[in-house]
């Protein structure tokens, strides 16, 4: 077990609709497993706002329909294990915002609606003990979720964070 | 012993140093209150248990949420429809046992979540 955060220093997100393929490096990050059984829980998503101006940014945790692949970490992601301790794991889960085939967002998987205005404007969702969601295996659409920008409103700059542990 | 809230995480939305979000688009979720600039929103939010997505609790509403006696935890509106109407409890923890069994015989995943 081990806790991890991939993080995202800075980034215009892109809105996009559900079943539509993310463009690199216009969401924050995505999750999939790293192997077939796999499983990981998704602990923390936090989101700052860092526009100059009003920007209604409708961010969604979502289940990705068609997964990523080939999948690798955008400009300024990070993903980092929360204990310098930490021992490597055989095979990681996989975050990153690049890839060859592109994810795309469930229509009807949505998991969290963390709407906000990135003009100064923080969200942050924290699961209780035990209530984690899950990402298990690495096929649609359980194997892979994604942090994208819904239709709608103006997104703008934002850093974000999700924390992750996988089993 | 566990209460019904100790199941309860935390959403907070943020606008107290900028312009705020007075409607926002339900998504295919449960549609966000407002929170107009200078103000801040906390809120406990539930993981439904049949399926993973996140609700915000309302201290407001006045009807039942959707609980399941079987699973002993609080599951959304939609999965409370469908308990209430076929009576079966099928929690996503199930989903992710039948997930690894399946994957564990090199099976396909893909018709686990119905809805996916």
């Amino acid at each position: 077990m081990a806790k991890r955060i991939v993080s995202v220093t800075t980034q215009t997100p892109t809105a996009t609709a559900d079943t539509t393929a993310l463009v690199d490096a216009t969401y924050p990050f995505l999750i999939q497993g790293g192997t077939s059984t796999q499983r990981s829980n998704i602990l923390e998503v936090y989101l700052g706002g860092q526009a100059g101006a009003s920007s209604p940014t409708f961010m969604l945790l979502s289940r990705d329909s068609t997964i990523a692949v080939t999948n690798s970490n955008g400009t300024g992601q990070t993903d980092a294990s929360l204990d310098a301790a930490t021992a490597a794991l055989a095979a990681p889960a996989l975050t990153g915002n690049t890839n060859t085939t592109k994810p795309q967002r469930s229509a009807t998987l949505h998991l969290l609606n963390l709407s906000f205005n990135a003009f100064g404007g923080i969200v942050r969702w924290v699961a209780a003990p035990g209530e984690e969601i899950t990402v298990v295996g690495n096929t649609a659409s359980l194997g892979e979720i994604s942090l994208s920008a819904f239709t709608g409103g103006t997104a703008g700059l934002l850093g974000a964070h999700l924390i992750y542990e996988s089993f | 012993m566990k209460s019904k809230r100790s199941h309860e995480g935390y959403l907070l939305i943020d606008h107290r140093a900028g312009d705020g979000i007075n409607s926002i688009p339900s998504a295919g979720l449960d549609q966000l209150p407002p929170v107009p600039g200078g103000s801040m929103l906390e809120r406990s939010i539930i993981t439904c248990s049949h399926c993973q997505a996140g609700v915000i609790v309302n201290p407001l509403r006045m009807r039942d949420r959707g609980w399941c006696p079987n699973c002993d935890h609080y599951i959304c509106d939609s999965c409370e429809a469908v308990r209430v109407k076929t009576g079966v409890c099928r929690t996503f923890k199930q989903v992710i046992d039948e997930a690894l069994n399946l994957a564990a015989k090199g099976l396909d995943t893909k018709g686990l979540l119905t809805n996916g």
